[in-house]
């Protein structure tokens, strides 16, 4: 693996660059000072509801046992093209993972900070689904 | 009776054009001052649009001086508060410890080819799933695959760390979030030594990349190490 191919695997943002990102710092790090500041917030609840990962639901083993299946027949089913086959797999799921999960447009979304960006808002959506991690542990209110 | 928003505290010094036109700006006492913007009543509305402009007032401010970055939604209800505030000793030793220092977020997910390699270890349970896909196979196999993708997960995480540890000044360990997620790390280092965790983070990468993707964000104010009583972050 040379320098060049791992670079695709790097997601480099100089400033917090969509809601997502935001989210976590803003409401559970930070300088909090009990004593003398009010928080005072609506709108928070929904982005409060407890999500934290828990790899323990039928589902989620359901999908796991999908999807490794379907990689083991990707894998197998043509013996004499596998490892460009699956090179392939490999580097198409990567730009998929990437765009979708990782860099949700960020460069588009930080054009846009503070207006809504279309982009912005479906990779949002899912940073809320999938849950924050340690940012649940009640303190946030 | 005026109220505040508090963004954060820095030292003293001019409020750059950008932000003094939506309204932020410095209260100063001595060596310290808050930044603020005035507030009408009624409580502070968690918006994506409030949000990310607290985070670019800070994040904007830091990138020439020190703040120590406020969470979301602090509110002093006097300019008596606010310099009570100020006075805090607390405020002062932050200040100083975090004169020259940034925040730099690491994150790493997998792409969905680590289930593969996981199972690569799992024939039965793949032989019996594909035999026969059933539900109670498919969480046989499922939960197996869980508990790899944990023990993975650990793995890489301590990787992570100790290809780190001698880059940083200090570190929160956070919980990923997501069925393929596998770190969330926040690491303080000086300003200067930002270069250096990018270059260890390549070079993470050539190791463990494919599945593991890293999502670096910063030079960031502070955000994880700026608690004042609360217990650090796990």
């Amino acid at each position: 693996m040379n320098r060049e191919s791992s670079a695709g695997y790097i997601t480099r943002a100089p400033r917090s660059s969509g809601l997502a990102d935001v989210l976590e710092i803003l409401l559970d790090r930070g300088l909090v000072i009990d004593a003398f500041v009010r928080v005072s917030l609506v709108g928070i609840e929904l982005l409060t509801i407890d999500l934290r990962v828990v790899i323990a639901s039928v589902d989620t083993y359901l999908r796991f046992a999908e999807a490794v299946n379907r990689l083991d027949l990707q894998q197998t089913s043509d013996a004499k093209g596998l490892p460009d086959l699956f090179e392939k797999g490999g580097e198409e799921m990567a730009e998929k993972e990437t765009k979708g999960a990782m860099e949700g447009g960020m460069d588009a979304i930080k054009e846009k900070m503070g207006l809504g960006g279309r982009g912005g808002d479906e990779e949002d959506d899912d940073k809320e689904r999938s849950g924050r991690g340690s940012r649940s542990r009640g303190n946030n209110r | 009776m005026s109220r505040f928003y508090l963004y954060g505290v820095t030292r003293p010094r001019e409020v750059p054009k950008r932000l003094e036109t939506k309204g932020i700006s410095l209260i100063a006492a001595g060596d310290r001052a808050a930044v603020v913007s005035d507030l009408d009543e009624g409580p502070v509305e968690a918006t994506r649009r409030n949000l990310l402009a607290h985070a670019d007032v800070v994040e904007q401010l830091h990138e020439d001086a020190v703040v120590l970055p406020a969470r979301f939604g602090h509110v002093l209800e006097s300019r008596e508060e606010l310099l009570e505030l100020l006075g805090l000793p607390e405020i002062g030793r932050l200040l100083e410890r975090h004169a020259a220092t940034c925040e730099l977020t690491l994150k790493g997910k997998y792409e969905e080819s680590v289930l593969a390699e996981v199972g690569a270890e799992l024939q039965p349970l793949r032989a019996a799933y594909r035999a026969g896909p059933s539900v109670e196979a498919g969480i046989a196999l499922g939960e197996a695959v869980g508990q790899g993708l944990a023990a993975r997960r650990a793995r890489d995480e301590s990787l992570v760390l100790d290809a780190l540890r001698g880059l940083v000044l200090d570190v929160v360990v956070g919980e990923p979030a997501g069925e393929l997620a596998a770190f969330d790390l926040a690491v303080l280092v000086e300003r200067g030594g930002v270069e250096s965790v990018e270059a260890e983070v390549e070079e993470l990468a050539a190791r463990l990349s494919p599945p593991l993707h890293f999502k670096l964000v910063g030079p960031l104010p502070p955000y994880s190490f700026v608690r004042l009583s609360a217990p650090a972050v796990v």
